[in-house]
């Protein structure tokens, strides 16, 4: 049945806040920052039209390239190690073992804590003379492997991303309440054909959230890790010599600088790695994906 | 029903989305909207706060100062940045050299005051106060809070080193570090986590011992940066561990701790050698320090120089309405009043480019600091100052570089070159 002219615009008039909201707070602001990252302007004095010129230098920038560069390892790691560990927890916490109440809200707890405090909680732990790390190092015989975690070239990085690895609470609670969507029937069959719970995790549990709750993580985590900034600029603030520097931070910098043209230009360039990694992830689950079917899960156990 | 509808979701977004102003006059008030950073334990704050009321109980009914308190300092900045961007400039804020202060004195965003200065608010300030930042001969941007930078070094330490004076020259000072570390202590405080600020000023003592007065002439382009750079990767072997990624906090702590031999800051933190808060087995912090002197660079051309800055600007976003316009230079002329000036510098320790007679002094170590000012044979702004805020955006991460060993004293200064020429 076509749509009446009553139906249209009455579909219109639902739509047209969605779309007002959208143009004003995403379309707008975009077209704008397009517009900025082809200036040259402090904010203050006339603009000058630059052309392609920031992006040019902001690619030649040896500062700006450790900061891509460290987005995408901080995406790839939020995207294909973090959330595989939440799966791993959800798909254990889903058969509800002894306490799973309890280890749920633990994992979780720390969603529910600012990133700001747990970076100033981990920049304590880090702290070069009074860290607990050093210490529990110095007190196991291990002093020698003590340093400034967050001031050596060689150890700032790897010490920012690792605490944050861990949690991983947010995606573990997507996936479980997926999980618990499954029709158990699943398990029951796969049980009396005498799957293991790895096998029933391997050939039931992960092909049927892969491309809901699964992807939905990945996607949210890889975008997430694009985004970073408070962890590092607490923790940090992209030092030592830029070691830990992300993009947004690098574009912080340069509004720092009154540099509006080439923070503009960096967010333009963080939009488009941001879609490219969006289109990628897609393209990767749905690419070999084929919804599996019930029938399909009971032959792989067998 | 559609109709009633479709207006109630227009009067929806109409009132979620229209902008809330807050009237410049309500009842015939004028409201003045003051972004601080002079409050929380900032050490004007107190009596700024005292100012402000009592400004507020001689105007009632006609001016009122609304303080929109920040204490976070970077937010700070950011914010003034953002609204004067925005065209949002608030009608009262305070800059710092931070700021690229020519850019934002020629940018019109900025009530022109030459005219009240000329009728003779301008013989308050210090002679040549508005030299370096007026534009055209207009002043719209106004030197107020100024600091001097010289060390600070705790008596204690140095006689458990076996020293009873401060070095004369660096070259005596590294003697002096043997012997400090020697005796267990650190020499000095470095840093270069947040903004690398107290690593940035003891760069600017080296720079001016080596350079002198003309140091900033060519930029970066002068071999006193390198040379100096060098001398400041040699002070890390003498601060506490994990400089590299230590802050302000670190550094003020351990002088606090008596650990620490030496510190340098500016003026306002005097206040905290008297605090009974940081006084140990009742011996205050200020009993056991003295102040020193930039020591000489053997083959420098820095004898007698000293490093300062204009550590707070006030500037009045321009008004279209002549009343509120009025009201604001009211206030900016209460504020630099010489005698609140001369309770606020009490009070605080802070320095200031209004001309007043001291109230008494009862502080000997800012009397000393006022001292080593007034003998100065010249002056020259610490490197965050003279150069483009790209410069300061960038130190610490080129001085981590440094001690890290990155790069060497030639790699640092380019690396400040470099985004200076990138902004």
């Amino acid at each position: 049945m076509k749509p009446t002219s009553s139906d249209r615009r009455a579909l219109a008039a639902f739509m047209a806040p969605a779309i007002a909201v959208m143009v004003i707070f995403f379309i707008i602001p975009i077209l704008y920052v397009l517009v900025v990252s082809c200036l040259k302007w402090n904010g203050i004095s006339a603009p000058q039209v630059v052309g392609l010129e920031n992006f040019v230098k902001l690619l030649k920038n040896s500062t700006f390239q450790r900061s891509l560069k460290n987005n995408i390892i901080w995406a790839l790691v939020a995207g294909f190690i973090q959330v595989p560990l939440a799966m791993v927890m959800a798909i254990i916490l889903s058969r509800k073992p002894k306490g799973w109440k309890f280890f749920r809200t633990v994992y979780f707890f720390p969603q529910v804590i600012s990133g700001i405090a747990l970076a100033t909680l981990w920049r304590a732990i880090y702290n070069a003379e009074h860290g607990m790390l050093n210490g529990l190092l110095s007190a196991i015989g291990l002093g020698s492997l003590t340093t400034d975690w967050l001031g050596n070239s060689g150890t700032a990085f790897p010490a920012v991303l690792i605490y944050w690895v861990f949690y991983v609470g947010y995606y573990m609670v997507i996936m479980m309440a997926d999980i618990t969507t499954i029709d158990t029937s699943y398990y029951e069959a796969a049980t009396i054909d005498g799957a293991t719970d790895f096998q029933q995790a391997i050939y039931i549990t992960i092909p049927l959230i892969k491309k809901t709750s699964l992807l939905t993580c990945v996607t949210l985590a890889s975008v997430m890790g694009l985004r970073q900034f408070e962890q590092v600029y607490m923790l940090t603030n992209g030092g030592p010599n830029h070691r830990t520097s992300t993009m947004v931070l690098y574009m912080y910098e340069r509004l720092q600088s009154e540099s509006y043209g080439l923070a503009s230009a960096t967010a333009v360039i963080l939009i488009i790695v941001g879609v490219i990694f969006i289109i990628t992830i897609r393209t990767l689950f749905n690419g070999r994906g084929e919804t599996v079917k019930p029938k399909k899960a009971r032959r792989a156990v067998k | 029903m559609k109709k009633v509808f479709a207006l109630l979701l227009a009067l929806v977004m109409v009132f979620t989305l229209a902008p809330i102003a807050q009237p410049a006059h309500a009842d015939g008030e004028i409201v003045i909207n003051f972004p601080s950073i002079w409050v929380g334990t900032d050490s004007k704050a107190a009596y700024m706060s005292e100012l402000i009321e009592k400004f507020n109980e001689e105007n009632a009914g006609s001016i009122k100062v609304v303080v929109e308190e920040q204490t976070d300092y970077q937010a700070y900045r950011d914010k003034i940045r953002t609204t004067v961007t925005t065209g949002n400039t608030p009608d009262i804020c305070i800059l710092d050299t931070t700021f690229d202060i020519k850019a934002y004195a020629e940018s019109g965003k900025f009530m022109d005051l030459t005219p009240y200065l000329e009728e003779g608010w301008g013989e308050d300030f210090a002679d040549g106060a508005f030299d370096a930042w007026s534009v055209d001969g207009k002043v719209s941007i106004l030197p107020f809070e100024a600091a001097v930078f010289t060390p600070i070094y705790n008596k204690d330490i140095f006689e458990a080193a076996g020293w009873d004076h401060f070095p004369a020259t660096y070259e005596e000072f590294f003697q002096m570090a043997e012997d400090v570390k020697a005796a267990g202590y650190n020499v000095m405080g470095q840093m270069a986590g947040e903004n690398g600020w107290s690593s940035m000023l003891w760069y600017s003592l080296i720079v001016e011992a080596i350079g002198g007065k003309d140091v900033y002439a060519d930029g970066l382009e002068n071999p006193a940066f390198v040379e100096a750079a060098e001398v400041l990767k040699k002070m890390y072997d003498y601060t506490f561990d994990g400089a590299v990624s230590a802050g302000a906090a670190d550094v003020n702590g351990h002088f606090i701790a008596r650990d620490t031999a030496i510190y340098l800051n500016g003026p306002w933190w005097i206040a905290n050698f008297y605090k009974e808060d940081n006084a140990v087995d009742g011996k205050l912090l200020a009993d056991s320090v003295e102040v020193a002197t930039n020591p000489v660079y053997e083959g420098g051309l820095g004898e007698g120089g000293l490093v300062t800055t204009v550590q707070g600007f006030l500037a009045a976003g321009k008004q279209d309405d002549p009343a509120k316009e009025a009201a604001v230079v009211k206030f900016l002329q209460y504020l630099t009043d010489p005698e609140h000036v001369s309770e606020l510098a009490l009070s605080s320790g802070a320095m200031f480019f209004v001309k007043y007679t001291p109230a008494e002094e009862t502080r000997p170590i800012s009397q000393k600091v006022t001292e080593v000012a007034n003998n100065a044979a010249f002056t020259i702004l610490h490197v965050n100052g003279a150069f483009p805020t790209a410069f300061s955006t960038e130190f610490p991460s080129a001085l981590a570089a440094l001690i890290n060993g990155d790069v060497d004293a030639q790699g640092f200064v380019d690396q400040l070159q470099e985004a200076i020429d990138m902004a």
